[in-house]
């Protein structure tokens, strides 16, 4: 008998069929993968067993007997454990005080005992290999540690089937495999887990059986040593996915971006990049790859002039940059796709017509003395829809309301549409399935052909050994390593990333370690 | 004249002026900590301090005598203010309103009223008869009792200090210091805090959010009626119209200044309360060194401005506070 089943789950959001009677099983011992595109209803399926959603048809079993699951109490009381996406930790809170949050173990009645909850944790960070600290406060941890906390939370409640929604979305390559670890001693130990994802490899690395998911209908099941990436990519688009774009390669003009020993301090005012020099050409695109945090996203708002650089200089076919304001530096040519299309890439409550002018608003044909001309917007952004496959109903639906990769799209379709020198794009497929991926890789290396200069940044080694000429590798703070992509490796940049060049701050780490 | 400024009655006064700002600063540390804001801290106040008076003048000439409706009259205080405070809760919490503005509402509503209430139930404006007694001393050691010289000297200062306050200044003192205890180290203090935070990480793990915010809600006003039973049955022993006369926003200021916690809202409010003795001292000798009295009184709002301005960038808020929760 499965340790969960769920029977014909249909689930219905205003305007789309979300699920569709969706059936599938899951056994103690097995590690099962959700694969499917964003929006294919990966999900919903699993929020609908956690109880973070009720379904409108259909029903959820735990060991063969109907469970009757309205909220997360009710799924955690059944020993379902959830790890989400965006994680649900109190950043304030230390480690331990997390772990036990809605299950304190309490003396007198009210006093949380401390000592006791500690123990606990401990106790379950060492039998699956879960090494935190239970004093630290969350905010003060990395992410990945901070998903281990998350799975010592699942396990602290007495999980039995874990779900782990995108868990690597956010982690290092070395984050991944210790991640891979410790899911398989957890099924060792018995549990069942179920991994939501988009990414092939992952599957094909982890998983025991594999469910695809597309347009919220399960399309097909298959076991990893059955397919391969092309197929899984085809069960899980419907046609055939180019995984890697095809390239030719670059072919470097003169010296576009010029950065001369930069230094930026990040928001708590400590060093984030200090002394960096790079240079990007026209018709090159140049990858700055390296862990979050390691001062990519000081060096890219110095860049665009959202954060004022300590020293050094910036320079755009040597026009001086350093200190110029974001319309300055869109006006000398600079275009930025942002890594939060949420907080910097998008006006979420202004509609698509809008945010695909935004920043050229202000000039002539959008504007003419003060007053914005609906219709010229309204032109632009039929035709920047039309151009870029943006899949909308309508000009005029809000920007919120787009899936993530359509969101990203009328970002880098405003962006390219302004006909940049220089393109700057941060994480540019984040949260991205496959399909948009492919077109955002695309129109990067069609900008490149057209003799832009585009720099990268990115923490997806795929990414950057598929779309770069040239990788510098950042941590912290200071380029650690240059290298031409056809030279580069996995190994080698993912050893890098990591401190494994060293630094002039830190002793060199030892190969394979974080 | 150095003397007539710094004695120990500037240090007294300071912490009786910092009672009702800490008062009402804690419970806006408790409700900013769920994730509301309450800047209806000050309406709050109001409405107790009436009905506390109100309550102790219609008791105080009945059989049970005017101390035990004093008493009464502070619980009549405290549970106004939790009543009053409600609506906030109701407004913010269920019907998912910007919180500022149904404060703002709060306010107005308070100021209106007391003052209407105070009309048809003593048929004039302004200010209430006198209660016949406010809230005693709690200790009462003779101020000679060493005598004069040195020991004499150092007898006052520590009698004025630490002995000679009204029982909601040491409440005060004693709710702060539990109130910090209790936010850092029991369930409903790292729930509170939870809810304040990440309302949805505390509801998957089966908090419930609704329930937790209600009870900040209703605490900060039964403090916010404390502070104002403090002001008008300890302190004044009327009620005056609009007497909280802008308390409500610095304690709103001193939670901020005290960084959400109970024991640095207390103590934030302790520097408010300092600056407004020592305005109140210096007025009396301004003639004396010739600067217009108008220069103290502007003193603490001052050094609101300042303390708020210089601490804002750095003391951080409650990630969710002011943002109504919703279920998916």
């Amino acid at each position: 008998m499965p340790l969960l089943e769920v029977r014909e789950i249909t689930k219905v959001f205003p305007g789309v069929l979300a699920n569709d009677k969706v059936s599938m099983t899951l056994d103690a011992g097995e590690i099962v993968a959700l694969l499917g595109e964003n929006g294919a209803g990966k999900s919903t399926l699993m929020n609908v067993v956690y109880g973070l959603l009720s379904p409108d048809g259909g029903e959820v079993l735990i060991e063969g007997k109907p469970a009757n699951i309205h909220n997360p109490r009710q799924a955690i009381d059944l020993g379902i454990g959830m790890v989400h996406q965006h994680f649900m930790l109190v950043e304030p809170l230390t480690v331990t005080e997390n772990i036990v949050l809605g299950r304190e173990p309490v003396k007198y009645g009210q006093v949380i005992d401390l000592a006791f909850a500690r123990r606990a944790v401990l106790e379950l960070s060492g039998r699956y290999g879960l090494k935190v600290d239970p004093d630290a406060r969350v905010m003060d941890l990395s992410v990945g540690m901070q998903q281990r906390v998350e799975i010592l939370k699942a396990l602290y409640q007495g999980a039995r089937i874990l779900i782990l929604d995108e868990p690597t979305a956010v982690l290092t390559p070395a984050e991944v495999r210790e991640l891979f670890g410790v899911v398989r001693s957890l099924v060792d130990e018995g549990l069942a887990v179920a991994l939501i994802t988009h990414k092939l490899e992952e599957v094909l690395a982890i998983a025991d059986r594999v469910l695809v998911m597309r347009d919220g209908r399960l399309v097909g099941e298959t076991r990893p040593a059955d397919t391969d990436q092309a197929g899984l990519a085809r069960m899980m688009v419907g046609r055939d996915v180019v995984l890697r774009v095809a390239r030719t390669p670059g072919s470097p003009g003169e010296v576009v971006l010029s950065v001369d020993d930069l230094e930026v301090d990040d928001d708590r005012r400590l060093p984030a990049v200090k002394g960096v020099s790079l240079n990007v050409r026209a018709g090159e695109v140049v990858a700055l790859a390296g862990v979050d945090g390691n001062g990519q996203r000081e060096i890219v708002e110095a860049i665009t002039g959202l954060r004022r650089p300590k020293a050094g200089s910036i320079t755009l076919r040597g026009k001086d940059i350093t200190r110029a304001t974001p319309r300055q530096t869109i006006a000398a040519g600079v275009s930025h796709v942002p890594e939060d299309r949420h907080r910097r890439g998008l006006v979420l409550e202004f509609d698509i017509a809008e945010n695909m002018v935004l920043g050229d608003h202000r000039k002539a044909p959008y504007a003419h003395g003060g007053i914005v001309s609906t219709k010229a917007v309204a032109d632009t952004a039929r035709k920047r829809v039309a151009d870029f496959d943006v899949r909308t109903p309508s000009i005029h639906v809000l920007a919120g309301a787009l899936s993530g990769g359509n969101q990203q799209k009328v970002v880098v379709a405003r962006e390219l549409g302004r006909d940049p020198d220089l393109l700057i794009a941060a994480q540019p497929t984040r949260g991205l399935d496959v399909g948009a991926i492919e077109f955002v890789h695309e129109q990067i290396l069609a900008e490149r052909d057209r003799g832009k200069a585009v720099l990268l940044v990115s923490l997806e080694l795929e990414e950057v050994l598929s779309i770069a000429d040239r990788i510098l590798v950042i941590y912290e703070g200071l380029i650690v390593h240059e290298v031409l992509a056809e030279e580069a490796t996995d190994e080698m940049l993912g050893y890098y990333m990591t401190g494994g060049g060293g630094s002039k701050l830190s002793a060199p780490v030892e190969k394979g370690g974080s | 004249m150095l003397s007539d400024v710094l004695n120990p009655d500037l240090f007294a006064s300071a912490i009786r002026v910092a009672t009702p700002l800490a008062l009402a600063a804690i419970g806006g540390t408790i409700c900013e900590r769920s994730g509301v804001v309450n800047i209806a801290l000050e309406g709050m106040m109001l409405v107790g301090a009436f009905f506390g008076t109100a309550a102790t003048l219609a008791l105080q000439g009945t059989s049970i005598g005017p101390l035990a409706a004093v008493w009464i009259g502070l619980a009549t205080a405290v549970a106004t203010g939790a009543l009053f405070s409600l609506i906030h809760a109701f407004a913010s919490i269920d019907l998912r309103m910007e919180q500022v503005v149904s404060g703002t509402a709060l306010n107005i509503l308070a100021l209106g009223l007391t003052g209407f209430l105070m009309e048809s139930f003593y048929g004039h404006p302004g200010s209430t008869d006198a209660v016949r007694e406010t809230l005693p001393q709690v200790f009462n050691f003779p101020v000679a009792a060493a005598g004069s010289g040195l020991l004499g000297t150092v007898w006052t200062w520590i009698n004025t200090l630490l002995f000679s306050h009204s029982p909601i200044a040491y409440m005060a003192i004693a709710i702060a210091v539990i109130g910090q205890w209790a936010l850092y180290r029991t369930r409903w203090g790292v729930r509170l805090r939870a809810l304040g935070e990440h309302p949805r990480a505390a509801d998957t793990v089966g908090i419930n959010v609704r329930r937790g915010r209600y009870a900040a809600v209703v605490i900060s006003g039964a403090l916010a009626g404390l502070a104002g039973a403090n002001l008008a049955l300890e302190q004044v022993g009327t009620f005056t119209e609009n007497m909280t006369n802008g308390r409500g926003f610095i304690a709103l200021a001193a939670n901020i200044f005290g960084r959400w916690t109970p024991v640095g809202s207390y103590l934030a409010s302790l520097l408010f309360g300092f600056t407004d003795a020592l305005q109140i001292k210096l007025q009396l000798v301004s003639s004396a060194i010739k600067v217009p009295p108008q220069f103290f009184l502007m003193l603490p709002y001052v050094l609101t401005v300042v303390v708020l301005a210089g601490v804002m960038g750095r003391a951080v808020a409650p990630a969710a506070v002011g943002k109504p929760y919703e279920k998916e």
